[in-house]
């Protein structure tokens, strides 16, 4: 019976084998992830810029629309305030006929400015028709 | 709208005062439009009433009471009138097609632009007014003039 024998590698060398590495995919590289990112908030930033610019144009034209109306509602208005103020002096002048040295229409104020009155006017019943 | 809220304790009815206008204003006639109609034609109106406006508000600067500027109110009501009836006569159709949009959308002028478009061209034919809002900017598309929009209807948004 032969003694023992030592385990040692083939004679010459061992076959080569095929192998492959299973790893899973890492996804796009970094500097596409980033160029990816600025893209998008690129594109969404031209866009909303662009948006606020038509914005404010769409409201300059809003204030301008009022602007160009002003005169026209003004001048409706201003004649409605004359013809109420007016009937409040006749009506002032009618109840105080009696009273000398009395000034219908003085300003309660102390200047030569026109005062709008603040405090609308109760026409009492027996001047309403 | 009887009772305005706040003011419960004086019915509407008392704020009318049926005095009639005195003799200067008597012969005055009051515009009469509606909202819409005023929106839609003002950028006209600014155009066609440019010294009546001006020449009033330079007054108002003045004094402000209002019996200071009967004369030139009554011009500016006159020269509305005038560009009104004009227009009803000249741009009718385009006119109340935008004008009914402006209705059904809040008066919000970006979403008639479809309608707008015919309505100033009508104008700029018949009149010479183009619509020109000022201080905006010199360079690109004025905003009434985009075909393609971000504000509007859907139909016609980016």
């Amino acid at each position: 019976m032969p003694g023992p024998t030592q385990d040692v590698g083939v004679a010459g060398k061992y076959p080569s084998f095929r192998y492959q590495r299973y790893i899973t995919s890492r996804g796009p590289s970094g500097t596409a992830l980033f160029l990816g990112l600025f893209g998008i908030m690129g594109f969404g930033m031209y866009h909303h810029m662009k948006s606020r610019k038509e914005w404010r144009e769409i409201q300059r034209e809003r204030i301008w629309t009022r602007l160009h109306l002003i005169p026209m509602l003004q001048a409706e208005q201003d004649r409605d305030t004359y013809r109420r103020e007016e009937a409040l002096r006749a009506r002032e002048a009618e109840i105080m006929k009696d009273v000398p040295d009395w000034e219908v229409g003085r300003t309660a104020y102390h200047t030569k400015r026109y005062v709008r009155p603040t405090v609308p006017l109760y026409l009492p019943e027996e001047h309403k028709k | 709208m009887s009772n305005r809220p706040g003011y419960d304790h004086q019915p509407y009815e008392e704020w009318v005062d049926p005095t009639p206008p005195p003799a200067k204003v008597a012969d005055v006639p009051n515009v009469g439009a509606t909202s819409a109609i005023l929106a839609s034609t003002a950028f006209a109106l600014g155009a066609h009433c440019k010294e009546y406006n001006e020449d009033f508000m330079l007054c108002k600067a003045e004094d402000e009471n209002p019996a200071h500027c009967l004369k030139e109110g009554a011009r500016v009501t006159r020269c509305s009138i005038d560009l009104l009836t004009k227009l009803r006569e000249r741009c009718h159709k385009q006119l109340t097609a935008h004008w009914n949009c402006l209705e059904l959308n809040n008066h919000e002028l970006y979403s008639c632009r479809p309608e707008e478009q015919p309505l100033n061209e009508c104008i700029f034919k018949n009149f010479g007014y183009k619509k020109q809002v000022p201080g905006a900017p010199k360079t690109g598309t004025p905003v009434h003039e985009q075909t393609k929009r971000y504000f509007g209807n859907s139909r016609n948004t980016f």
